[in-house]
Formats: structure tokens, sequence, C-alpha cells
């Protein structure tokens, strides 16, 4: 009743303030004419008239906001009215077809799912500013390498930067070890900070419980203590009141003088922290042995502190005549604190951040193409209510509506199985990735995924609705009860599905090199044979042996038991283990003649740790019991310092003396050559080995007091077997000593976990590609199939062999195959170059890989398409044709 | 002539829906029509018939049209809805039943 003249009164043809202005001079001329036709003089009158009428203008604009406030409150629930029909008309659709809601749903989740999870890791990693005050202001200092690279700071250096750089308001060096501590409640292997003065104001820490280290704890001849952190109080001394409570570490007893909460830096978790000063430092500028980090002062840029910095540094090495030049800093390097911890981790993260873009570009795809293949069967529906006179916009908008009610539930399980992912990631991956214990799902993390959920939804919404919308409504119902099912709709399906094959395809060429990659590292010969052996990390009181003699007696007594057990076929102690990441180096005198020096890498061993780890004797003979501290010092030498340093030559009877390492070095001992080894890599399976020399740990047993390794081989070729040998015999041995066992063969897997993390994520994501990639392809033979019976029930009934119909359907479906898989080729060549840092000894277009991957890719696509072909072509051609 | 009343709170609207209910009539005409029948006791300043007309019409108690008057002068012409009519009724029994509970206590008109 009546609502077509209330619509009218509501919404006028003019404007608000016009039509109460119209309304009330119609009212005062009204009036006027009243009074007139009264005898009044029309200038009276219409003075008399206004007067009666009251104060126009409020009055006036009184009655237009009336009006307006109402039109507001229509409009509001005009909207929410349709958006919540179009919601609710979204749901029922979707529950009505409950298959197709669920793959769209679970498509969407996954594609979400996955760049939830590595956003979070990007931003938690890259994007977060650190947690400290001020972060921008922290900076890393290094000193500059003959080699150009960055190399840890000498002290007297720190010193004199400390005492004259005006750039930084505090500068700290720190070095961390893992060190025993004994004195908690069990001897544990303890992280230890050693830290000068600034380290507290510049990363901001204060204390829990009393005090931290003072200046006068900075002196090299302060009586020592120590800090311990929160977690390590609480765990590790029960959290018991702090006075009275000492720590052995380092070789010194140290009262425990405070509780502070672990800043986070250096990562990893500290246990405790020590003045550095603690246990002498070396005086010497080519000593590099401290990282140092800084603090901006207000208003220095980094240029700046880096033009001071390498200003006085060229100064400090000038005045040390003594000093190898090769050993001096050539420059500095500062370099904002994120951008250094963060460092290598930055290009792998960006390049899973792509293959998950990747993967959601796939998702969308599939539900682009799923929803045409809707749209197609419900094109009847939608030109039937567009005939009946629903506006296109209103369709369209409720098309999208679908779309974002996809969006918002996949969104939602795409959230939860991220949360779920990164769980297992921070879990998994803790210490390969800094910073990863810091990774949540947060505020940041939710907009970007809202704001992708949106996007997609608009991507794969919004194509199939064009299409739907953009034809007229007759065309559809002239076609019948099929729809309307043109070749051209088939045709934007096909390049849909063309696309996602060509996505595939990369996602699936990049985790190839990369498994391939992995492959060639596994298997790289690193010189020594480690899959039966097991190994401990030890490090010895100080305290309890005073001598690094009684230390090394201590380890011929080890391993003497261990070669007696039964399971054990050799067993030996070590400074440094094969693929340790690191192997320490330093300048080393040849045959007494000062002039002849070379740089190189030493390790301090036993003879059984060779035998153990069968790194084969090329000449001479291995370390024995002949070898004593009076005895003439001994070494062996690998086989490529052999070759650079004495090419040509019987390397065995020459002399050395090693960099640095121990009071030989000053007491120019030199060592007399009796064996010449393989080539061991030290310093990553990736990287080639470095000349090397091996000093006898019986007459050189110093560097082990800082921690060696203890290894034993299993004489059945199982690793595993000797695991409880070893922690047995050491705790009988010495029940102070933390234990650390592992299986040499997972410590070679552990180095090169980032590789592993990468290659698993980037495997995951081709994975997920590649299924829906076949359910794409399924999805639209199957289609083609189901448009297409008729059709083929002719060619049938009229003596078309079935297997011939068959291998049309396939052929065709294969076509759009082979231009995705060309495609993904031309892209392949063009990203996977972008992988190059993460490969090893695979060529980024490596082709035996390309030919694995489009193999695999054609069989999965030919088996996704053959299946949905058959069982469409297996019908009986009579029962189709009836059906019609 | 005593001084013109004070329109109670709230009644201006039924006053106005009383009026309707005879007819559609432009504002001018409700205002005439109310001053006339009341000879001039009640103090109303005009102009406070729109926004109450406003009120009324997004409340759907009545419809506006413009039209032409009997002079031929263009005016918006209200009319009472079957709400405006149901709510009229509603004003007025409430009215009566105020006036007949203080004439109890205050007694009837004198005269």
């Amino acid at each position: 009743m009546g609502g077509e003249r209330k619509r009218r009164g509501i919404f006028p043809r003019f404007g608000v303030s016009e039509d109460v202005e119209r309304e009330i001079e119609a009212h005062i001329a009204l009036h006027v004419e009243e009074l007139v036709g009264a005898g009044w003089d029309p200038r009276a009158a219409r003075e008399e008239a206004l007067r009666r009428f009251g104060d126009r203008d409020r009055i006036a604009a009184a009655a237009a906001a009336v009006t307006r406030r109402h039109h507001r409150a229509v409009g509001r629930m005009e909207m929410f009215d349709t958006l919540w029909q179009d919601i609710r008309y979204g749901v029922r659709t979707l529950v009505r077809s409950p298959t197709f809601a669920l793959v769209a749903v679970l498509t969407l989740a996954l594609g979400i799912g996955a760049n939830t999870a590595i956003f979070s890791v990007v931003n938690g990693v890259l994007l977060r500013p650190l947690p400290f005050e001020d972060p921008d202001e922290i900076v890393w200092v290094t000193e500059v390498n003959t080699r150009g690279g960055p190399m840890a700071v000498a002290w007297p250096n720190f010193r004199d930067w400390m005492a004259n750089l005006r750039s930084f308001s505090g500068l700290a060096a720190y070095g961390v070890l893992s060190t025993t501590a004994l004195g908690g409640d069990e001897p544990v292997q303890a992280r230890v900070g050693r830290v000068s003065h600034d380290y507290w104001s510049i990363f901001g820490v204060v204390p829990v419980r009393g005090r931290l280290t003072t200046p006068d704890d900075h002196h090299e001849d302060a009586a020592p203590v120590v800090v311990v952190s929160r977690s390590f109080w609480e765990n590790e001394l029960s959290g018991a009141e702090i006075s009275g409570l000492s720590l052995e570490i380092l070789g010194f007893r140290a009262p425990v003088v405070g509780v502070a909460e672990d800043p986070g830096f250096p990562g990893g978790g500290i246990d405790m922290w020590a003045p550095l000063e603690l246990g002498g430092l070396s005086s010497s500028r080519t000593a590099h042995n401290w990282r140092v980090v800084g603090r901006m002062a207000s208003g220095v840029s980094i240029g700046q502190a880096r033009q001071e910095a390498i200003s006085l540094t060229a100064r400090l090495v000038q005045d040390e005549p003594g000093a190898d030049p090769d050993f001096l800093a050539t420059s500095v390097f500062v370099t904002p604190l994120q951008e250094a911890i963060v460092g290598d981790s930055r290009t792998p993260l960006l390049l899973l951040f792509g293959a998950a873009g990747l993967v959601l570009l796939v998702a969308c795809t599939n539900l682009a193409s799923t929803l045409l293949a809707r749209g197609a069967a419900r094109s009847r529906e939608l030109a039937v209510r567009m005939s009946l006179g629903a506006a296109k916009g209103r369709i369209l908008r409720q098309l999208l509506t679908e779309g974002l009610v996809i969006a918002g539930v996949g969104g939602t399980t795409g959230v939860l199985m991220a949360g779920g992912v990164m769980r297992g990631l921070r879990a998994a991956q803790a210490g390969t990735i800094p910073r990863l214990s810091e990774v949540t799902i947060d505020g940041w993390v939710l907009a970007y995924t809202a704001a992708v959920a949106l996007t997609t939804a608009f991507l794969f919404g919004l194509l199939p609705a064009l299409r739907l919308t953009r034809r007229d409504a007759g065309d559809a119902l002239r076609v019948g009860s099929r729809g309307n099912a043109r070749e051209g709709r088939a045709g934007v399906w096909r390049v849909l599905v063309g696309a996602e094959v060509a996505m595939a395809f990369v996602l699936l060429v990049a985790t190839g090199l990369l498994v391939r990659s992995s492959r060639a590292l596994l298997t790289e010969d690193i010189g020594a044979e480690v899959g039966d052996v097991s190994t401990a990390a030890v490090t010895l009181s100080l305290v309890k042996y005073a001598s690094e003699y009684d230390q090394a007696r201590w380890y011929d007594e080890l391993i003497s038991e261990l070669e007696a057990l039964p399971d054990v076929e050799s067993a030996g102690v070590m400074s440094t283990l094969p693929v340790a990441g690191s192997l320490a180096s330093g300048r080393l005198e040849l045959d007494g003649d000062l002039e002849r020096a070379t740089t190189a890498g030493y390790v301090v061993a036993s003879g059984g740790a060779f035998e153990a780890l069968d790194i084969p004797l090329l000449r001479g003979r291995l370390f024995d019991e002949r070898d004593t501290p009076e005895s003439g010092h001994v070494a062996i030498v690998s086989q490529s310092f052999a070759e650079t340093v004495w090419p040509g030559e019987d390397p065995i009877g020459h002399e050395v003396n090693g960099g640095g390492m121990d009071n030989f070095w000053e007491d120019r001992t030199f060592a007399r050559v009796v064996g010449v080894v393989g080539d061991v890599r030290y310093r990553g399976l990736d990287i080639e080995a470095r000349p090397t020399v091996y000093f006898a740990h019986s007459q050189r047993p110093f560097r082990l007091q800082w921690g060696a390794s203890v290894v034993a081989e299993s004489s059945l070729g199982d690793a595993a077997r000797v695991v409880g040998g070893l922690r047995e015999t050491i705790r009988r041995l010495d029940s102070d000593v933390p234990l650390r066992l592992e299986t040499m063969r997972s410590r070679v897997i552990e180095s090169i976990a980032e590789r592993g993390f990468v290659m698993v994520l980037f495997g995951a994501f081709s994975l997920i590609a590649l299924v829906l990639a076949s359910v794409g392809i399924y999805g639209v033979v199957s289609y083609g199939v189901a448009r297409r019976t008729r059709e083929m029930g002719i060619r049938i009934a009229l003596g078309a062999d079935g297997g011939k119909v068959l291998g049309m359907v396939v052929g065709a479906s294969m076509r759009m195959v082979f231009a995705g898989l060309a495609l993904g080729l031309v892209a392949a060549y063009g990203l996977t170059r972008l992988l190059a840092g993460l490969l090893y000894e695979v060529s980024p277009t490596d082709p035996l890989t390309l030919v694995i991957v489009a193999v695999a890719l054609a069989g999965t696509a030919l088996l996704a398409s053959w299946v949905p072909a058959r069982a469409g072509t297996r019908v009986d051609p009579m029962v189709t044709m009836r059906a019609e | 002539m005593a001084n013109p009343l004070e329109l109670f709170k709230g009644t201006l609207d039924v006053l106005i829906l009383k009026t309707l209910s005879r007819g559609s009539l432009h504002g001018y005409g409700i205002s005439r029509w109310i001053r006339e029948t009341t000879e001039e006791e009640l103090n109303i300043e005009e102009g406070a018939l729109y926004p109450a007309l406003r009120r009324l019409e997004t409340k759907g108690l009545v419809e506006a049209e413009w039209g032409v008057t009997d002079t031929s002068r263009e005016a918006k012409f209200y009319s009472l809805t079957g709400e405006g009519r149901t709510e009229l009724e509603a004003g007025l029994n409430h009215w009566h039943r105020y006036v007949r509970a203080m004439s109890r206590v205050l007694g009837s008109p004198a005269g």
C-alpha cells in the first residue's frame, strides 16, 4: 500500500534544504494572500506573516535535520540489509553444494595458510624492529680483513675505540662460549656471555635481583663476578637467594652478584654473563677475538661513525710494527644490527615468501576455474533472476559476496593452520633462522592475512562474476536446460589450468634443485667417514684439572677405556670436528725460518681421532704413545698443506710452529712433521678444505681447555650403539662433566639445517601446488566430459572407437598441460637463478631436474585427465542419449 | 484578551494528527485551522509546525505530496496514513484519560 508514494516523500526529487525552503515560502505566501484578501497592505501583510512564522532559519534547519537523519538511518539499514541477504544467500548456496564448498575452502586455506605462516616469519624476522629501545641506534662494528670481509675485533683496537670514538654513546665487546658451569644443581654446559661494561646499557638490561657488573668489575685484576640469566637462575639454581651462591666457570669461582633478563642478544639464549676481562686479554692487534656492538650517539649517521672509526683504526695499526700485516684491520664496517643479525636469512625467506605467493596464485586460479564451472551450471539460475529484473550490479555484488564468504572461511581455517605450522617450525628449527623464536601471529600478520583473503576473493570471484553477468539473459535461457556452454569459456578455463601447471612446474623445479643440492652436499666427500661415529662435547673443569697436561692425561684414560669397550672400534679427542663450521687458523712458521711463514688452519688431536674418523693417512705415521710432553714435538699436515708449502718435496721431517695457539708459539718450539693425511672439510659441507696442521694433544693440549670433542667409532658400523658407552665411561671418569652426545651424522645434517628448512618448505609448497593443479585439471576434464556426454554418445553410437574418444578428450587436456609446461619452462629459466645462492653443485637450469619434473608433472596431469575422461566415456551411449 | 496558553509538551503532534483527520491539508492550512479552532487561545509559533510534520512523516504517521491550492499556489499537502490514524486514536484516548483524571482532582471547568 502506498509504498511508491511514501518513497517519493522520503526521497524528494530535489534536495532536502530546497524542499524545506519551498515549503516555508509557500506557507508565507498563503498567509500573505489571506491577509491581503482581508484588506491588509501587502508589505505589512508580509511582515505580519514572517513575524507569526517565527525564526525562519532555525526552523528550516531543524526541519531539514529531521529528514536528513532519517535518510541516513534508512540508507544504512538498506545497505546492511542487502549485505546480510547476500551473505545468507552465499552461505545457503555453499551449503547446498558441500563438496564444492569443502574443496574451495580447503584450497584457499592451504594458500592462505602457507602465506600467513611465511609472512609471520618474514614479519618476525625481517620487518619487526629488534626488541630493544631505539633499535635503529644499535650497530654492529667489525674490522675488515685483507680480503675485504668482516673480521672479529682485536682487544687493543676495541679499547682504543672506546677511549676515542665520539660517534658512539656506547660500545661493547662480547664473546659467547659454551663451557662447563659447576655449582648449580647439576654440572651443566652453560652459554657464557663474556661482555664489556657497556653491554648492559646498550641493550637496556636492568637487574631482576642483585646488581649487574660495575666498571670496577671490568679490570683484568678484578675479583671475578657472574650475573646469571633469569631462566638459568630459575632452572639451575632453583631460584634460590643469590647471596652466598657462586659458580665455577672458565677456571674461576665467581660469586653470583645478580640476576638479569636475557635481552635476546646475542641470540640463542645466554645463561650467564661475566666481565670479558676475566682471564686476561691479548694485547695483540692481530688477535681477533671479540664481536662488537655499539649504540650511535644521537644525530650521528652510520657513515660518519664509520669514517671516524676507519681513520682512528688506520692510525692504530700503523703503530704496530711487529704485527703480521695480513692480520691487521684494513678498514671498519658499521652495520645496523638488524641487518647484521638477519644477514643471510633474508634471501631464503624472501624466496619462500615468493613461493608461498605462487601457491596462493595457484589456489586462486583453481578457485576461479571452479567458480567458472559452477557459473556455467548456474548461468540459467542467474539468467532467470536477471530476466526477472534483478540488477546486474546486484548479481555481481552477490557473486563477489559468495567469494568473500569462501575467503572468510578459508582464511580463518588458513590462519589456524598457520598457527599450527608455526608452532611446529619454532620447535623444529630453533636456532636455524635468527629470531625465529620471536615469531608469532600478531596483529600485523592478521591484517596481512585479511588483506590477502580480500584480494584473493576479488581475484577468483571477479572474473567468473564478470563473465556470468556480461551475457544477456535471453541467451542463456534460449540454450535450454544445459545452461550456456560455449567454447569461449572453456578457452579461458584452459588458460587458467595451463597457468596453474606453469606455476606448479616452477615450484617443483625449485624443490628439485634444492633436493639435488642437499643430496650433493650430504654425499659430499668431506675427507672423513662419519657414518659410524658418535661424539661427545666435553669441557673439563679448569679448577679440578689445573694443568692442561692433567686434562690431556684424563683424555688418554678416557680413550683407552673407550677402546676397551666391545662396541668401540677406535676413539680419540680433537679440538674441532669435521663440518663443525669453523676452524681455528693462524700464522704458521716453517722450518725455523722467520721469513717463510704461511696461514693455515690448525687442530689439536690424538692419533685415535684420525682412525675413528677414517681420515686417510697418506704418508708417515699418526700420533701415538711415543709422543709425550717430553719428547720432541710432532705434527701431521694435510695433503693440501704439504702440496702448497713444500711442493714436490717429502714433507716428512720438515718443521712447523703454529699460530698463536699456545705458549709454544712464543717459545718458538717447532714441531717435526711425521705424517700426511687427507684433507678434511671443517668449515662446512659446502666449503673446500683448508690447508691444515695437526698438533698432538699430548704435547700441546692448551686448546682442549676451551672445549674438546671426543669421537668414538662403532665396530658394528652403527654410531648409535656407542652413544651409551660414551656416556657411561665419561660419567664414570668425571661425574661433573656435562654431556652433549650425538652422532656425527646428525651433526652433518644439522650443519645444513637452514637449507633443510628452505627445502622442506619449498617441498610442501610445490606439493600443494601439484595437488591443486591436478584438481584443476580433473575439474576441467570432468566438466568437459559431462558437457559433451551427448556428443560422445552419438560418436560412439555411430561406431567411433571408445578408445579414440577417450584419447581425444585426454589429448585436448594434455595440450593445455603442455602449453603450461612450456610456459613454466620459460618462467623457471627466469626465476630459478634467484635460488643460485642456495644451490650446491647444481645449475639453476639443471636439465636433469627440468626433465624429471616435466615428466612427473605431465604424468600426474595425464592421470588427472584420464580418470574423469574414462569415467565419462564409459557410460552407455543409449543411456546418455535417452537422458536428453 | 487573556495571555495565550502555552502548549503542553507532546500535544502538538496530536493536534496535527487531529487536524489532518478531516482530510489532507498544507502546512499553512494546518496552522490556520488550529488558530481558528482554538480561537487563538494557544500560543503556537507557526514555524514549529514544520519540524513536527517532518518527524511525523519519518515515523510514517503522515505522508506528504506537493500539490496545488485552490488559488493555484504550489504547496506541500499532508495526509494521515493508516498508522497515523491509529496513533491519533491512541493519542486522543490518552488525552481524554488525562483530562478526566485532572478534572476529578481540580474540578470541571466552570460554566
